[in-house]
């Protein structure tokens, strides 16, 4: 005779369900696409403070999709743990390695009760000097998955559709077509035309590989070239 | 091992003996992707050794495949491929590498594949049974060549371990299973195996398609 729903507390912490399921991992989920859009509209609110785009180092950058709170708890850990390995190694974190050690710290969050899961998804992008430019999505359950192209938050799967239509044959786009392309999934998305000052975007690219927050000018330019050629 | 505020265990017996927090790990187990193994024991011993494969569905085309690798090296003559959840996986994976390689710097040698498969089922068994953890969603295939030949040995999240000489775990087990006494025979060879595993995963996984064109590579 089996005791049924691990005696309600599968719901609080992460031991598994009968179905084999970890619910705590999937709320996080959910608090994910919870979190949503955050407007800037309130005139007290300082609006260069809020921002989901991180510098972790001059070279790596992590956007984070989620609760703001732990977002910010991801990022510090993380700046800290990169700058460590470049000071223990000499050379610094390669994408992968910093993307796997957020998804391995994730997982000991799902695997011990005395932390939750973060409720944060993380997308980790530079330009690996092997590699080239790369991008790693980090989630709730400790996955992490390199990507051409992904998206996260509440609209995410119309905008993994959009972009796998845009990806499907492989094709090469220049800097200007990827940064445009970005854009135009979040607006396709949303469905609303934005103000160069109501997103965020954040580049790597061959020859330049700081990582760099574009100003609102810049994103401006693309915003026009993208509503000239529709 | 153990958090501090949780000095009570999570898995602990139902009234009918049972460690309900394993048997749902098991659970987990059989919804993911499926894995399998095959071990070969041909009267040549050139050609005798162990395979393991995997199905590597990935979630969307846009993920980089070349990023995801399942199958993975403990030491130069071991490889493990899991069935469950990923992240936990990777955990066993690091523990038992960092195992393999104190076990070189003691004695200056290459750990026996059934010493490696002990020490990683004992952390296994560790997660049942210390506080404030759950067990590891995940089984393993552990798959090496030593001194005793090829070995195979399957470890589940409560931390048993069998020898085997061919076995599959994940989705679609019971038919990979059948599928697997079937094909068996104890004078396989290495690339008879290797066809076999591609085979059997088809049955649940690749599209008739698809093995066309592996068979008419193989030819």
């Amino acid at each position: 005779m089996s005791r049924g729903s691990g005696g309600g507390y599968d719901r609080h912490i992460t031991i598994f369900s009968p179905e084999g399921r970890l619910f705590q991992v999937e709320y996080a989920f959910k608090a994910v696409k919870a979190a949503g859009v955050t407007s800037i509209g309130d005139k007290l609110l300082d609006p260069t403070s809020v921002t989901h785009l991180f510098p972790i180092t001059k070279f790596l950058g992590l956007l984070a999709t989620g609760t703001t709170a732990d977002a910010r708890t991801l990022v510090q850990q993380a700046r800290n743990e990169a700058a460590e390995f470049r000071f223990k190694y000499g050379y610094e974190m390669p994408v992968d390695v910093l993307a796997k050690w957020i998804a391995d710290k994730s997982q000991v969050y799902t695997q011990h009760a005395y932390m939750r899961p973060l409720g944060v998804v993380a997308m980790v992008l530079g330009l690996d000097d092997e590699f080239g430019p790369r991008l790693f999505k980090c989630d709730p359950a400790g996955h992490f998955f390199g990507h051409k192209a992904t998206s996260a938050g509440l609209k995410e799967q119309e905008a993994i559709n959009f972009l796998e239509k845009k990806m499907k044959n492989d094709p090469s786009f220049s800097y200007e077509e990827t940064v445009q392309t970005a854009i135009s999934a979040l607006q396709s998305v949303l469905q609303e035309d934005f103000k160069a000052t109501e997103i965020e975007v954040g580049v790597v690219r061959e020859g330049n590989p700081v990582f760099r927050v574009l100003s609102t000018e810049e994103i401006d330019e693309h915003l026009t070239a993208i509503s000239e050629r529709d | 091992m153990g958090d501090s505020q949780y000095s009570f265990s999570l898995t602990t017996f139902s009234p009918s003996g049972k460690l309900v927090q394993i048997e749902h790990a098991l659970t987990a187990v059989g919804s993911g992707q499926t894995s399998l193994g095959i071990k070969v024991i041909p009267v040549i011993a050139a050609a005798n050794g162990v395979v393991i494969a995997t199905e590597k569905k990935l979630p969307s085309i846009l993920v980089d495949e070349t990023s995801v690798q399942k199958i993975q090296i403990l030491t130069p003559n071991i490889g493990v491929v899991y069935s469950g959840m990923g992240p936990d996986s990777r955990v066993l994976v690091r523990k038992s590498r960092k195992q393999a390689e104190q076990y070189q710097r003691l004695y200056k040698e290459p750990i026996p594949v059934t010493q490696l498969v002990r020490e990683t089922a004992a952390v296994m068994q560790e997660f049942t049974q210390s506080g404030g953890v759950r067990p590891f969603g995940v089984s393993l295939l552990v798959a090496g060549y030593d001194d005793k030949g090829p070995q195979l040995y399957q470890v589940d999240p409560s931390g048993s371990y069998f020898s085997w000489k061919a076995s599959a775990m994940g989705k679609n087990v019971s038919n990979a299973k059948a599928f697997l006494e079937k094909r068996y025979t104890d004078d396989m060879e290495l690339d008879d195996a290797v066809h076999t595993a591609i085979l059997t995963l088809k049955e649940g996984v690749l599209t008739p398609a698809e093995i066309e064109d592996y068979l008419q590579e193989v030819e």
